[in-house]
């Protein structure tokens, strides 16, 4: 690496404000994410899991600034999004795009494939009007649908089909980076394969950087170039992918990767999974010093009230966790 | 494993077919299904979405929603017609024989009554139990699906539950009356990966424990492998496969069960820069292809693919694997 | 197995269909919908063009042709000033459209402007607007109309004969036009409220869409977002809600002049025409069944519309 990261994350906080009970009387905040820090290289996959309610959606909408961010810094090309109104956020957006999970919610039901593409192509006048139709098609093309698809709407295509128009539609401003946000979790297995597969080509074609956050820790390994496991808003451990599924140190990424089952009904039915006790606290009070320690099989005393460090255990290999020891 | 006896099955099902209305007339969704559960055993049914898992066990119970019906086919349980019971009859038989565990329980659980009642309810309907004896059976219940202070949660309401306690209360709902046969749609695809591992680990403990058998539907081939002992793989609307677990994990036949086995990223693997993908989708009901559903996708298809469908045959003179697959000779030699 | 790349096109081959074809092509197939339709574009025809048409003039009396029954030369019968019945129901449908169409029309302005406010621009335009709309609809409707009624139109007719004998202008003799003035002023002030709330429902439900939240993330101005994308999503519900509110204002205003305090004697609407009849309805049953019968066929084609139209534009479920 060694060079300049694409994106440069400085202690970013997102708390969300909201009003509870039957009158909305009682004030509270969601520690959607506390505290992060990243950096994203260029042309690298970085991958965010966890479970729901972990933070790490908010994570990406937080730092392409559709979430204003509560405190911290997000530094592209030396500029802080963070600071910038939505107008002069404006040309950034070319650069950053992303990739929601719902591919039958994104697409507005009204415009046709070609509409949608283009929208932002005339927006941001890459393109003339005439040279609009040559754009989608080659768009289309790109991400394996026949340009004939540009007169379709949204609901006459399958979940499959939506999503590579979705893709389309974030590659059309040319962009650096792209946040894929569960951007295959709502789709069919055999369809899964071919989104992950497009999105790696893709990669390679155009050299982009993709954040990708899902919950399907095998599709991550797949993926992935770095990873990063989240916990109640907390980064828990962060590493290159094969360091990380190698050596877990975190006993939360330990106890996710025990979880996740495999096509072998034998090693299945012998193996002795480490099985988490109870659910994921709430983000409305998460608990005091390691968010993790009211699940944790290996909680001290020290966890109750004393957040962990983000430390780096090994070289590249950073974890928040009392047990484990730095270097 | 798998008995063939006629008076071991508890679900027979034969020639099952479930159409839709559409604009242009009735669309078939399931087409001829045969299936059977024997007592005691855990079936996987996997399939990928519209390709009909659901409705088949909707279609038993007479649950189908609106302008969904059963067009044809017989299904048995226990010795009994279910199609010719009466709707009186038939609602005897669900939440009390036939328990079901639906996939979201947030919008399974009715949100204005506390969970304690939701689990009496079907005891005092099925079981004639009196409200006393069905609260301490309740209670049972939740401790046994593994909720902590169960005396205490029976006064919740749903909405004050995680995830994944719903889902406890979901499975302790369907178990309440000690089904024969617990249908299980789903029943973890809305809840995280920890949580899931949960659930399977319960329903796995309970089968044991009550030596009810269990139909598991989902679309995950992984999260069912140390679950079942015998899956059916359906594919728009037919049984393309239908083996022992180890068997068709080990040997899968059909190139669809291969194709979708294949598409699986796996923990184990030498991540790879490339996944093999099946192309394409899933025919549209009302579109399917004549021959084979799933020959337009197929590497393997041959022409005779295109014109006829291929009936389920068992793989090997006696065996218990079957496959609805003209080319599965050429699909074994290609292993 | 070999990685398959592209997606084979597994498209029909058939044209594109946008949702709004799609909703025509549901609403073609609803029979009732349709009956409704062609009802209500009758009914149009005849409020244009119909008093042209008509063999009598609709105020035209016939002293020697009192109270007819139904025949050849008088389809529905004459009344008690020999008037023919079907002139008159005929110019009454005039009237009923009229009303209609512009107490919705003032309605609808009134109310999407609001709503839209209310669900754009949040507090605190939300929580007055929202107040406003609430107050309006927790006012008896018909005290309200006839309050208005009472306390304005012997002012206005002052007023106008004031105004006349001062210029001799013939305008302001014409005074038909307080009637409709006082009945447009009063049926939009009581109609706007449900226009309002559901606009802001609609913008505050497709404002939280993630197709709106994408629509942002590719970096598109506000201008364009509200007006390809809030606005054209927001239009279904809205189109439904003008069709059944056009049938409720045409019978809001039958039921007010009715009661005397919508369009008066001598312009006919069904209201006032229908009040007459029920006066003598034991005697000649006729100046009672025609101006009932067509209300109420009105009434019913919108009804059948909306619902159409409804199960058309915001379908629930499968395909």
């Amino acid at each position: 690496m060694g060079a300049e990261p694409l994106l440069k994350i400085e202690n970013l906080v997102k708390h969300f404000h909201v009003r509870l009970g039957a009158f909305g009387e009682r004030a509270a905040t969601v520690h959607a994410l506390d505290d992060f820090t990243l950096d994203i290289e260029e042309g690298e996959t970085l991958s965010l899991v966890g479970e729901s309610g972990c933070g790490k959606s908010t994570t990406g909408f937080t730092i392409l600034n559709l979430h204003r961010a509560t405190a911290g810094k997000v530094l592209y090309k030396g500029q802080d999004l963070t600071a910038l109104d939505e107008k002069r956020m404006r040309p950034f957006r070319r650069d950053l795009q992303i990739v929601f999970q719902d591919p039958y919610s994104t697409l507005n039901p009204r415009m046709t494939v070609g509409e949608a593409i283009g929208e932002p192509i005339l927006f941001h006048k890459l393109a003339t009007k005439t040279e609009l139709e040559g754009k989608v098609a080659a768009l289309l093309t790109d991400v394996g649908l026949p340009p004939r698809f540009a007169s379709r709407y949204p609901h006459e295509l399958s979940g499959g089909q939506r999503q590579r128009v979705v893709i389309a539609r974030a590659l059309a401003c040319q962009p650096k980076f792209i946040v894929c946000d569960e951007a295959i979790s709502a789709l069919d297995v055999s369809i899964q394969a071919q989104i992950i597969n497009l999105l790696l080509d893709l990669q390679e074609k155009y050299g982009l950087t993709y954040l990708f956050i899902a919950h399907d820790l095998a599709v991550v390994r797949h993926i992935s170039t770095r990873v990063g496991v989240m916990y109640l808003g907390r980064l828990a451990e962060l590493a290159s992918r094969d360091e990380l599924f190698d050596t877990p140190l975190h006993p939360y990424t330990k106890a996710l990767l025990s979880a996740v089952p495999e096509t072998d009904p034998q090693h299945e039915r012998d193996r002795k999974r480490q099985i988490l006790q109870g659910d994921v606290p709430s983000p409305l009070d998460p608990p005091a010093g390691c968010r993790f320690h009211t699940r944790c099989p290996i909680a001290m005393e020290v966890c109750r009230h004393k957040v962990p460090n983000w430390k780096e255990a090994r070289p590249g290999h950073l974890v928040a966790c009392h047990a484990v020891n730095g270097e | 494993m798998t008995g063939t006896k006629t008076e071991n099955r508890l679900l027979d099902v034969k020639g099952l077919t479930v159409e839709i209305e559409t604009r242009s007339g009735p669309a078939v969704i399931v087409d001829g299904i045969d299936l059977h559960v024997d007592r005691g055993e855990t079936l996987g049914v996997v399939g990928e979405s519209g390709c009909g898992k659901s409705l088949t066990m909707l279609s038993l119970m007479r649950l189908l929603p609106n302008k969904i019906h059963v067009a044809k086919g017989e299904a048995h349980f226990d010795g009994r017609d279910l199609q010719k019971m009466s709707n009186r009859e038939l609602r005897k038989v669900r939440g009390g024989d036939i328990g079901f565990v639906f996939q979201d329980p947030m919008t399974s659980l009715n949100p204005v009554m506390r969970i304690g009642e939701q689990l009496a309810e079907p005891l005092i309907y099925h079981r004639g139990m009196s409200k006393k004896e069905a609260r301490a059976r309740a209670v049972e219940l939740l401790r046994l699906v593994g909720i902590p202070g169960p005396e205490q949660r029976i006064e919740a309401y749903p909405h004050e539950l995680s995830g994944g306690m719903r889902q406890r209360v979901m499975i302790a709902i369907g178990l309440a009356c000690e089904p024969k046969l617990l249908i299980a749609d789903e029943p973890t695809t809305a809840l995280d990966v920890t949580i899931q591992a949960q659930i399977v680990d319960l329903v796995k403990g309970l089968r044991e424990k009550l030596g009810m058998s269990v139909v598991w539907i989902t679309h995950d081939l992984a999260l069912i492998a140390g679950l079942v002992d015998r899956v059916i793989v359906l594919y728009a609307g037919t049984v393309v496969e239908d083996a022992p677990v180890d068997e068709l994990y080990a040997h899968p036949r059909h190139p669809y069960t291969r194709g979708l086995l294949a598409s699986i990223p796996k923990l184990s693997d030498q991540p790879a820069s490339r996944l093999n993908s099946i192309g394409g989708t899933p025919p549209e009901p009302g579109r399917r292809p004549q021959g084979c559903p799933f020959a337009p996708r197929c590497p393997l298809a041959m022409d005779i693919c295109r014109t006829h469908v291929p009936k389920l045959e068992p793989v090997a003179a006696a065996g218990s694997h079957r496959t609805a697959c003209f080319a599965a000779e050429k699909a074994r030699e290609a292993a | 197995m070999s990685a398959v790349q592209t997606e084979p096109a597994t498209l029909s081959e058939e044209p594109p269909v946008s949702l709004w074809r799609d909703a025509w092509y549901r609403l073609k197939r609803n029979r009732l919908a349709i009956f409704g339709l062609c009802v209500i574009v009758l009914l149009a025809f005849t409020a244009i063009f119909g008093p042209y048409l008509t063999p009598y003039d609709f105020l035209g009396q016939d002293l020697e042709a009192r109270n007819q029954a139904p025949s050849f030369a008088h389809l529905f019968g004459t009344d008690d000033l020999g008037r023919d019945v079907f002139s008159r129901v005929v110019y009454g449908t005039r009237t009923a459209f009229l009303v209609a169409v512009v107490v919705t029309a003032i309605a609808l302005v009134i109310g999407t402007v609001l709503g839209a406010v209310a669900g754009f621009f949040g507090n605190p335009f939300d929580r007055v607007i929202m107040w406003l709309t609430d107050v309006t609809m927790s006012v008896p409707n018909l005290l309200l109309v006839v309050v208005i009624n009472a306390s304005l139109k012997t002012p206005i007719a002052q007023w106008m004969e004031a105004r006349y004998l001062e210029t001799l202008n013939p305008f302001y003799r014409e005074t038909v036009w307080i009637d409709f003035l006082l009945v447009f002023g009063s049926m939009a002030l009581i109609s706007w409220p449900p226009y309002a709330r559901l606009v802001r429902a609609q913008v505050l439900s497709i404002r939280s869409r993630p197709y709106i939240t994408a629509a942002q993330a590719l970096g598109l101005s506000n201008r364009i977002i509200l007006t390809r994308y809030v606005i054209p999503n927001a239009l279904g519900p809205l189109i439904v809600a003008v069709s059944a509110g056009l049938g409720t204002a045409m019978v809001l205003e039958s039921a007010f002049s009715f009661l005397g305090v919508g369009v008066n004697p001598p312009t006919p609407s069904w209201g006032n025409m229908i009040s007459d009849g029920l006066r003598v309805w034991q005697h000649y049953p006729h100046l009672l069944a025609a101006p009932a019968a067509v209300l109420g066929l009105a009434s019913v084609a919108f009804s059948f519309l909306g619902d159409g139209l409804n199960d058309a534009l915001n379908p629930r479920g499968s395909k």
